[in-house]
């Protein structure tokens, strides 16, 4: 079914035309896939002829994260033309540069359709299902590409098949997991003349980075014969997490995925040069560049998760800000108060313009003696008479009697309600109170 | 009139990508004061945020300079005031103009663009002007907290930008905040030049700019010239945040100017000559003797509110807008008038003059004596009573109060959702259309155009104010059913295409 869908997008979009953005995007993909290859191999294994990891994927996987399917044709486009360029430069030939452009596209197609399903473009990194989806799209891309390229090995009968599937898929994977989501991330940057990162965040965040990229650069500059300075770097392999997630924390996930990006960089090209903490091997993956990989896929999925989890909160923040204007809105236009009494405790909520129907903020209305406080003299006893009354039997009640505010007396109807709980016994008092005339 | 004679006034200048909503109620409170308000629409604005990319401060200053000197003779006294930008505009103006015909408003002065909501790549605006091209294609957007700490009012404003609302661009090109960097190296340098009044208002919790500014201005001008209000619960648009009645107070204080609704209007100074408290009321009695009441709104502040006594047809405090139609209902009602006026007394700004309100149909002869209470301030009329000595006697030929018409109601209904379709629409009409909703809409909610012809520089304002003057007599309910048909055809056109 999502086969056929896919399809079926592809030939719709080609059935649109090209218009000049789509051969720009073309263009700018190819460009950054030169560029990110470029920069891939100068982490790749000279002696071993395998790439530490590739990067060049990463951009236009980033790119179908925040875009509509209908608009991921020229990027599939772009990511076949790169392709297509870079395979002569290392010397592929004719037939496997196709091969490999073609498997560029599939692959490609392939982790976006999965990112996509689970959590629809543009993902905005405000949910964990954000990172899902990055992470199941960066998997998904690498897997594919190294069971394709493995069959391929072996079909053709090259030697190690399984190594060449190990290589391609950490490779990739981790190269999915620093590229795309920084691509994703920056791509939904807008300039802004007020809002977003504040400059003290901003300072905060450049301390923590800054001290996040010392301590890899250190870290990761040990000799395999150490002196005891560096055995002691050594002892430090995870203190670079504790700057890392402050910077995720202050800013965000364009910072995060920016400071992973450089940080894994340092990690990997140090690590394929005999340096640093993993180089003597024996982890789980019993390879130092394995481990530096999953170092490296670590800090990515660390930043991701501590950034997105942040915006989740800012978000669910926001969505109660809102819902409480609404409601204030609502309340307010009817020239209502709501509050909630617990005979239990004394406590009590209000909610509303207090200050422009009594005269006294709702903050300062937390105890029902405050409240009383505000009821008129001649009515004070028998308000409070109901409310004890209210508090015993919490049965529905009505009553009108008069509340001194800054326009005068005005007389009021507070109607309340009982809610129970599982139990039947008395919970809370609700009640609603509306101002019906000014008498004085 | 000669400018001596003339009533007081104030020339406003709203902000960056604003409209005159930057300054809230601002032109109805000074209106309202007795002040004749001027305002005009800078350059690149009123349209649309890609023409501000071609504009350069030069523009804007010489478009307050023009309109400055446009207005500048007409009155004794002109006071400058400006939001945002347009205090920038308004400090420049007093500067090179050598300004000391009134005072000078700055209201949220941006002279430095530190507020603690700015971004932090504030600072990179200087290298990203040098990238050529980018200035003019990069969009600096606007975003929560939009300048309001309100969050109710900020609620509103936010539906207004998704609903794509014309009252503030929602995006500015970086070349605009170039052309507002440069205003404000301008300012930095002009301030100590100005030697008029001035009072600048400042939120301290300004997001935008900081009291830095406010300081800033306040210790150039110094000489004991400048003042400053700070803001304790608003954000950058102070006008329309909490603050904004601590804002008007301060700035008609500063102006001198009464403050009408707040109790003391009757008791005001009424800045009126006895010949011209005489003159006025001459005018007024002419009208109501004519049986032209409506008029009286041309010599009123826009909140003048007519307060008639009984329980009839006619009864109530009929205020603002609602004035026109009681004053149609009234004159409908047997051509009622008031008439044999005696000898007024006056007694500073309010004047009391016996009179005879009379009326007749084919059934009745109304002659109903009593008293008419007039308040005047600067040359307006603020307010109106009549005082029957037996009311009963008007409320037995006028009738009880109508139950409201059905076909009146659903008229208004029709209106209000037109009005409120008429933003949501999905495209923008063009623009002759755009004014002629406008138009109908003036003509329906406040009748016949009032006010000044705005100046040549004011293109935008110019073309609404021919287009609301083409509808000169038509009625309320005609401009109300004709600007429901057009937002109806409109709306089709848009399900059609």
């Amino acid at each position: 079914m999502h086969g056929w869908h896919a399809a079926s997008v592809f030939v719709a979009t080609a059935k649109g035309g090209i218009s000049l953005g789509k051969v720009k995007t073309i263009f700018v993909v190819a460009a950054a896939y030169l560029l990110l290859s470029a920069v891939s191999a100068y982490f790749a294994y000279s002696d071993q002829d395998a790439w530490g990891v590739w990067l060049a994927s990463g951009f236009g996987l980033g790119l179908l994260f925040v875009r509509p399917r209908a608009d991921w044709m020229p990027v599939l486009a772009g990511a076949f033309l790169g392709a297509l360029i870079v395979e002569p430069l290392v010397g592929s030939s004719l037939v496997d540069t196709l091969g490999y452009a073609l498997i560029e596209v599939i692959v490609t197609f392939a982790g976006g359709a999965v990112a996509a399903m689970i959590s629809p473009p543009p993902i905005r990194f405000t949910s964990p299902r954000d990172v899902g989806a990055v992470v199941a799209g960066a998997f998904v891309l690498a897997l594919t590409g190294a069971v394709i390229v493995g069959l391929w090995g072996e079909l053709a009968g090259a030697p190690d098949a399984w190594r060449t599937f190990r290589v391609w898929f950490a490779g990739n994977f981790v190269g999915m997991l620093l590229v795309a989501p920084f691509i994703a991330a920056w791509a939904q940057f807008r300039p802004k003349r007020s809002g977003g990162l504040t400059m003290s965040s901003f300072a905060g965040g450049a301390v923590a980075c800054a001290l996040f990229l010392i301590c890899v650069s250190v870290l990761f500059a040990t000799h395999p014969e150490r002196s005891m300075l560096q055995s002691f770097a050594d002892d430090l392999t995870y203190l670079p997490f504790v700057f890392f997630v402050v910077v995720a924390l202050l800013w965000g996930t364009r910072g995060a995925t920016l400071a992973a990006l450089i940080g894994a960089m340092i990690a990997i090209a140090q690590t394929v040069r005999g340096l640093g903490p993993f180089i003597d091997g024996g982890g789980l993956l019993s390879d130092a560049a394995l481990n530096a990989q999953g170092y490296a896929a670590a800090l990515a999925m660390t930043g991701l998760l501590v950034a997105t989890l942040v915006e989740a909160q800012r978000v669910a923040a926001w969505r109660a800000r809102e819902w409480k204007t609404r409601f204030e809105a609502a309340i307010g236009a009817h020239g209502m108060i709501a509050y909630e009494w617990a005979p239990e405790s004394g406590q009590l909520v209000v909610s509303g313009d207090t200050t422009d129907l009594i005269g006294v903020p709702a903050q300062k209305l937390a105890t029902l003696a405050d409240w009383l406080a505000c009821v008129a003299p001649q009515d004070r006893n028998a308000v409070a008479e109901r409310f004890g009354e209210r508090g015993t039997g919490g049965a529905a009640d009505i009553m009108r009697y008069a509340m001194s505010g800054p326009a005068g007396i005005s007389t009021v109807v507070d109607e309340a309600r009982a809610i129970h709980d599982h139990d039947g016994a008395l919970h809370r008092i609700v009640g609603i109170v509306r101002t019906t005339a000014i008498t004085a | 009139m000669s400018a001596a004679a003339a009533p007081d006034a104030a020339f406003l200048i709203h902000g960056l990508g604003g409209t005159q909503y930057d300054l809230g109620s601002m032109h109805k409170r000074l209106k309202n004061a007795g002040l004749v308000t001027y305002s005009l629409t800078l350059p690149g604005h009123g349209t649309t945020p890609e023409d501000l990319a071609s504009v350069s401060a030069e523009q804007w200053v010489d478009a307050v300079v023009g309109k400055y000197r446009e207005i500048r003779d007409q009155h004794p006294t002109l006071h400058l005031m400006g939001m945002c930008m347009g205090s920038l505009l308004a400090a420049l103006l007093a500067e090179r103009e050598r300004h000391d015909k009134g005072n000078l408003i700055m209201l949220a002065p941006p002279v430095y663009i530190d507020g603690w909501a700015t971004p932090w790549y504030r600072f990179m605006r200087p290298v990203l002007y040098r990238i050529p091209g980018l200035p003019r294609r990069m969009k600096i957007e606007e975003e929560d907290p939009y300048g309001i700490k309100n969050e109710q009012l900020r609620a509103i404003v936010k539906a207004k930008f998704e609903r794509g609302e014309n009252f503030h661009y929602r995006w500015v090109p970086l070349e605009c905040l170039r052309q507002v960097d440069r205003l404000r190296a301008m300012v930095m340098k002009a301030a100590s030049h100005i030697r008029c009044p001035t009072l600048v208002v400042h939120a301290r919790e300004d997001e935008l700019t900081s009291l830095r500014s406010a300081n800033f201005m306040v210790e150039t001008i110094g000489g004991g010239r400048a003042r400053m209000v700070i803001l304790e619960d608003s954000y950058h648009m102070i006008c329309v945040d909490n603050d904004k009645e601590i804002v008007a107070k301060n700035v008609l204080e500063f102006v001198g100017a009464a403050l009408p609704g707040a109790g003391t209007s009757l008791a005001n100074e009424p800045r009126m000559s006895a010949e011209d408290l005489a003159a006025a009321l001459k005018v007024v009695l002419a009208r109501l003797d004519a049986g032209e009441m409506g008029t009286l709104r041309e010599l009123a502040i826009p909140d003048f509110v007519w307060v008639h006594p009984g329980a009839n047809a006619v009864s109530g405090a009929h205020v603002g807008k609602a004035f026109g139609s009681f004053a149609e209902r009234f004159g409908a009602l047997g051509n009622a008038r008031f008439t044999a006026f005696g000898t007024p007394v006056f007694n500073r700004g309010v004047v009391l003059v016996p009179a005879q309100l009379v009326a007749s149909n084919d059934s009745a002869r109304l002659a109903s004596s009593g008293a008419l209470l007039f308040a005047f301030y600067a040359g307006k009329l603020l307010e109106a009573r009549w005082f029957a000595d037996q009311s009963e006697l008007e409320d037995a030929f006028f009738g009880k109060p109508p139950a409201p018409d059905n076909a009146a109601v659903a008229l208004d209904a029709a209106f209000a959702t037109a009005a409120a379709e008429a933003k949501m629409l999905t495209r923008a009409p063009d623009n002759a259309t755009l004014l002629e909703l406008y138009a109908l809409y003036k003509q329906a909610d406040a009748g016949n155009v009032v006010g000044d012809r705005p100046g040549v520089l004011d293109v935008v304002g110019r073309a609404k104010y021919d287009a609301w003057s083409k509808l000169k007599g038509v009625s309320r309910d005609e401009a109300m059913r004709n600007y429901v048909a057009l937002v109806g055809k409109l709306k089709g056109q848009e399900v059609t295409a």
